[in-house]
């Protein structure tokens, strides 16, 4: 994979930009926070000023102290529910799409049933029977939110391995006598790239999604600040109906900024995988100076006379008419 | 015909899977948080109730296989048990809950469907014009959670703006009833829901659709139909009749995470359905009536699956004739 | 070096043309990364007569006639030159003849004549015909668009009659692509681009997916039908052998360059253009016994760059000084109107043996490997 054929449409820059911007803030976050988010000791209620930047909540936390801290929380178990689901993925995926028969057919139904039943409540009924020492463990619940979210991707990955099983280089390396975990990790593996990149970011859109939600139900510890945790305080202050937006509206935005920086690099892998996505545009200038639309439209073939064309074009003819 | 068969046998045995994950977790957690809940009963609920409750986890006698059966029977029978808050049959609960998830969510989600591919193919169409601006705004609406978006429309539309009535399904004045005004009254309430479940579904379907399209266009056909000189609204048609399959083969994998995200938005607005019942229900840890919802959830989602899955098998005559696609 | 030929018929007399191509350039891309896939290419096609196109594969015929009927995708640009199609208008009731200049036509205007006087064919009848609807919807959304004034049972009387004309039972009409095969397929294509009776078929390499016998029993009914209708086609194809029985005049791309242009026969038994040799060399004899073939060492140039010269010079046998610098014209050469793009026709050269004869030779084996391996001997001649 060359770095050349990397798109850089200014929507994929945006996205690594914000997704970038939110991984710095996850490892930083805890340190700028200003104070202890769990600390009561400053005046309820407060609207937002210079020394609590975002006010603070109706117990007397600093609710931007909670935003930085929460960041890492959120940020962290997305990602462990991320890789975990993905690492599924691949290994059901790739060893369906692979093995073919009778493995697939058993794996591909494991993926399919596990698709078919709705995430978010079955996440709430095994949450919900977690003792409280299971709730407060990050890693738990990523694992259980990861179990929830692996069979699309498992799907995808399927698919594509399926596709990729019967081209020459792998027919090629089965000729030769490799062993098949060989071709599966050193032909397939890397081919798989881009499709496992783009099941990667869309797993952990989901996990945030699931922790996020898990959280505002109230299902994760209320004691683990993350963004869930703090609509769920928001929420059960009636902070949205006192107006109090600087307490809901943060967590709320920041959450949707890491998914919409996710969709954005998405866009990225998407041209990657399919050249016809990618854009072939013109730039204003050249525009501009040739007459040619912007957008090309089917059945229409633009005409551009430059003049150059035009007199060699009409030497042409007159030697042709000698 | 066989694609069909082979879906069918599918949602089997998912239906399987999750009555058997649904009698399995109360067993696999650590503690017998069954026993502990059916020792805080008394004085909740009557005797007869307890009993109810017990039969529905298999009953608390024998060893696990015999209490699975135990359990399957109960399900036949219909009784999930008794809800410990509401003291009464999960059942009866679900009865009156159902519907009304049914509807809001129904309704959302072929709006957001109809509305996501017919914007998807506009811009598939029109790619590289000024609309492609849309794009990157719609990721945001793909990513905000469900419930947070309905909070803010609640309140800025309904509770600042007066826009909209929020609250409740239909107004409290209005008595039940073939009225119109019991009509007017759920359709206005309803509005804010089912714009908050559209707009952060309606993404997903635009761009899945819009991607399609562009690879469609680059299809002989799409160019023929040109050729053959048909207005552009034809032409379009041929393009969008072949870019809707995978977003038609889609609908029923994605109907379970709109069910998932919309779930929150009956609470955020106060609705009468499963999913406000849901988180009640887990609040106040009535694992019955949890239990009981988790599985009418699962069961209308592949119900849902199976509609999605016909119209693909309308759409596609390939699958009718070929074998599984 | 004139010679007498058998035939005088003028490619040239465009009184009588369809379609007019003139000085005719397209680009894909803009700028300095354009590839120039089609170079001032002048053709024309006469009233019901067959123009086969042919040339390597990447020779630039698909391009030039998608950008001609201006159906060609981004980022082809059409960088110069004039189209002109020419129609019995019916509309007018004199049977005047109205003439469309395509590369300035608005959209209404190309939709208007699309079908209706150009029709294509494609070579994948799989990618061309939509997977999902049925065979009749083809027919019927040409004629509801075009024939507004037909009823449902005269379009579907009509679908019935033009797949009896290609040897299909009207059954077919409730059939979806997949469920035909290959053969029956391209003749649906052919019987959509027959529905409207259109002035000129263009047809992009009809048989090259399907097996010889359907191959061959599809040309000649291409033959039969054109015979019946009078329409004028477009014919592109890799193979000379198959177009010298099809068509009336032949035109040999190169680079995107037409080299040669001539009565189908003559360009076929006589060809004058060291490219038109070597592509008859690599393709299988008409009739008789089987030959050697032999292909045209080296590879076409590349097109993004500008060409100095011949822009077959790097591989011609012939190839003299100012090959290298100067780009031969396409020019008449002898009184059947044949055209060449050539410096060895110019009057101060003595042409080689093998680009001079006047009638074919019975073991072209022979005359061919002269051509191609005694490449050097010929020019010294
Ligand atoms: N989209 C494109 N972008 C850039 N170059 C292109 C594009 N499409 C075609 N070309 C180039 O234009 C030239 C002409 O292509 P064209 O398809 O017209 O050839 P052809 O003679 O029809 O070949 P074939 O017999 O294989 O169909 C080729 O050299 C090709 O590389
Ligand atoms: S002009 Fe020169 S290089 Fe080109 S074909 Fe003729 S002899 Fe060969
Ligand atoms: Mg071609």
């Amino acid at each position: 994979m060359s770095a050349a054929r990397i798109p850089r449409s200014p929507k994929v820059l945006v996205g690594v930009g914000i997704v970038g911007f939110f991984v710095i803030l996850t490892v930083v976050g805890p340190w700028l926070a200003p104070y202890d988010p769990s600390s009561t000791n400053f005046l309820p209620n407060l609207t937002p000023s210079g020394s609590h930047w975002l006010g603070t909540t109706s117990l007397g936390q600093d609710i931007f102290s909670q935003l930085m801290v929460g960041a890492r929380a959120t940020m962290v178990v997305a990602l462990v529910a991320g890789l975990v689901a993905t690492a599924l993925s691949i290994i059901v995926g790739v060893a369906a799409g692979y093995l073919g028969g009778f493995p697939d057919e058993g794996l591909s139904l494991l993926s399919n049933v596990f698709l078919a039943i709705p995430g978010l409540p079955l996440l709430i009924v095994i949450d919900s029977y977690l003792p409280a020492s299971g709730r407060s463990n990050s890693f738990v619940i990523g694992l259980i939110i990861s179990l929830t979210g692996w069979a699309w991707g498992a799907r995808v990955l399927r698919a594509q391995t399926m596709s990729l099983r019967n081209r020459d280089f792998v027919e090629a390396a089965r000729i030769i006598g490799e062993s098949r975990f060989r071709i599966m990790m050193g032909e397939i593996a890397p081919n798989l790239l881009p499709v496992l990149a783009s099941s990667l970011l869309f797993t952990i859109l989901y996990s945030i999604g699931a922790y996020v939600t898990l959280a505002y139900v109230g299902l994760t510890s209320t004691a683990v600040w993350n963004w869930g945790t703090m609509l769920y305080w928001a929420q059960a202050n009636n902070a949205p109906l006192s107006n109090e937006w600087y307490w809901f509206v943060p967590p709320g935005v920041c959450i949707a900024l890491v998914g919409m920086g996710l969709a954005l690099m998405n866009f990225g892998i998407d041209e990657f995988i399919n050249p016809r996505l990618r854009a072939g545009g013109l730039s204003g200038r050249l525009r501009r100076t040739s007459g040619l639309p912007r957008r090309p439209r089917l059945g229409f073939t633009p005409v551009m006379h430059h003049p150059q064309a035009q007199t060699s074009g009409s030497v042409l003819t007159k030697m042709g008419a000698q | 015909m066989r694609m069909l068969l082979r879906r069918l046998s599918l949602y089997a045995v998912t239906a399987w899977v999750a009555i058997t994950v649904n009698f399995m977790l109360p067993h696999l957690m650590p503690g017998n948080p069954v026993q502990t809940m059916i020792g805080k009963l008394t004085g909740r609920v009557t005797p007869q109730q307890v009993h109810a409750i017990e039969l529905s986890f298999g009953g608390l006698k024998g060893n696990l296989v015999e209490q699975y059966f135990g359990y399957l029977h109960q399900l036949l029978l219909g009784n999930l048990g008794v809800s410990i808050t509401l003291a009464s049959p999960v059942s009866t609960i679900l009865r009156s809950a159902v519907p009304w998830t049914v509807g809001l969510i129904g309704i959302s989600t072929i709006l957001s469907f109809v509305l996501g591919t017919f914007c998807g193919t506009m811009l598939g169409w029109m790619r590289g014009s000024r609309l492609d601006s849309v794009i990157p705004i719609s990721t945001f609406f793909q990513a905000v959670p469900y419930f947070f978006l309905g909070t803010v429309l609640l309140l800025v539309f309904g509770l600042n703006l007066h826009w909209f009535p929020v609250l409740g399904a239909y107004s409290p004045s209005v008595t039940p009833g073939l009225s119109w005004t019991y009509i007017f009254s759920l359709i206005r309430y309803g509005e804010l829901p089912v714009i908050t479940i559209v707009l952060s579904s309606v993404a997903g379907w635009m761009l899945g659709m819009r991607n399609m399209m562009i690879t469609m266009i680059a299809e002989d056909f799409v160019l023929m139909a040109v050729a053959k000189g048909l207005p552009r609204r034809k032409v379009i048609m041929h393009a969008a009749r072949n870019a809707v399959l995978p977003s038609v083969a889609n609908l029923s994998l994605a109907i379970g995470l709109v069910v998932s995200g919309a779930l929150l938005v009956e609470l955020v607005f106060n609705y009468p359905g499963v999913g406000n019942l849901l988180l009640q229900a887990v609040l106040n840890e009535d694992y019955p009536l949890i239990q009981g919802i988790f599985l009418i959830i699962t069961m209308t989602v592949l119900v849902a699956n199976l509609l999605a899955d016909v119209l693909y098998f309308i759409l596609d005559p390939r699958t009718r004739t070929q074998a599984a696609v | 070096m004139i010679e007498e030929f058998a035939t005088l018929v003028d490619p040239n007399d465009v009184d009588d043309a369809v379609l007019e191509i003139e000085d005719f350039s397209v680009d894909y891309g803009w700028g300095d990364s354009a590839v120039h896939a089609v170079n001032n290419v002048t053709l024309s096609v006469r009233r019901s007569r067959v123009l086969g196109i042919a040339g390597e594969s990447g020779s630039g015929k698909s391009t030039l006639v998608y950008a001609v009927t201006r159906l060609l995708r981004a980022p082809g640009v059409i960088t110069g030159g004039t189209a002109r199609l020419s129609f019995d208008d019916s509309s007018s009731s004199t049977g005047q003849m109205t003439t469309l200049e395509l590369t300035t036509a608005s959209e209404r205007e190309l939709r208007k004549i699309r079908w209706s006087r150009v029709s294509i064919v494609l070579q994948s009848a799989l990618n061309a015909l939509n997977p999902v609807l049925r065979i009749g919807h083809e027919f019927d959304e040409v004629l509801k668009t075009h024939r507004p004034d037909m009823n449902k049972s005269e379009r579907r009387q009509r679908a019935a009659e033009l797949l009896a004309l290609v040897g299909l039972n009207e059954e077919r009409l409730a059939r979806f692509p997949h469920e035909l095969s290959g053969g029956q397929r391209q003749r649906v294509m052919i019987a959509v681009a027959l529905s409207l009776d259109p002035q000129l078929v263009i047809l992009d390499e009809p048989t090259t997916a399907l097996d010889v016998v359907t191959q061959r029993e599809i040309i000649n009914e291409l033959a039969q039908l054109r015979a019946q209708f009078g329409f004028a086609m477009i014919f592109i194809t890799h193979d000379l052998t198959l177009l010298v029985e099809l068509a009336d005049d032949i035109a040999v791309m190169y680079a995107g360059n037409v080299v040669e242009w001539a009565p189908a026969r003559d360009l076929y038994d006589t060809p004058r253009h060291p490219y038109t040799l070597g592509l008859l060399s690599s393709s299988p004899p008409l009739s008789g016994e089987r030959r050697e073939l032999v292909g045209i060492a080296g590879s076409p140039p590349d097109m993004s760059k500008p060409l100095l010269g011949c822009s077959f010079h790097a591989r011609c046998p012939y190839a003299l000084d100012r090959c290298s610098q100067e780009a031969p014209p396409l020019r008449v050469i002898d009184k059947t109107g044949r055209k060449v793009a050539c410096w060895l026709h110019d009057a101060d050269n003595v042409v080689p043996g093998p680009l001079r004869r006047t009638v074919r030779i019975s073991a072209p084996t022979q005359a061919v490997n002269d051509a191609v391996s005694g490449s050097n001997q010929a020019v010294v001649l």
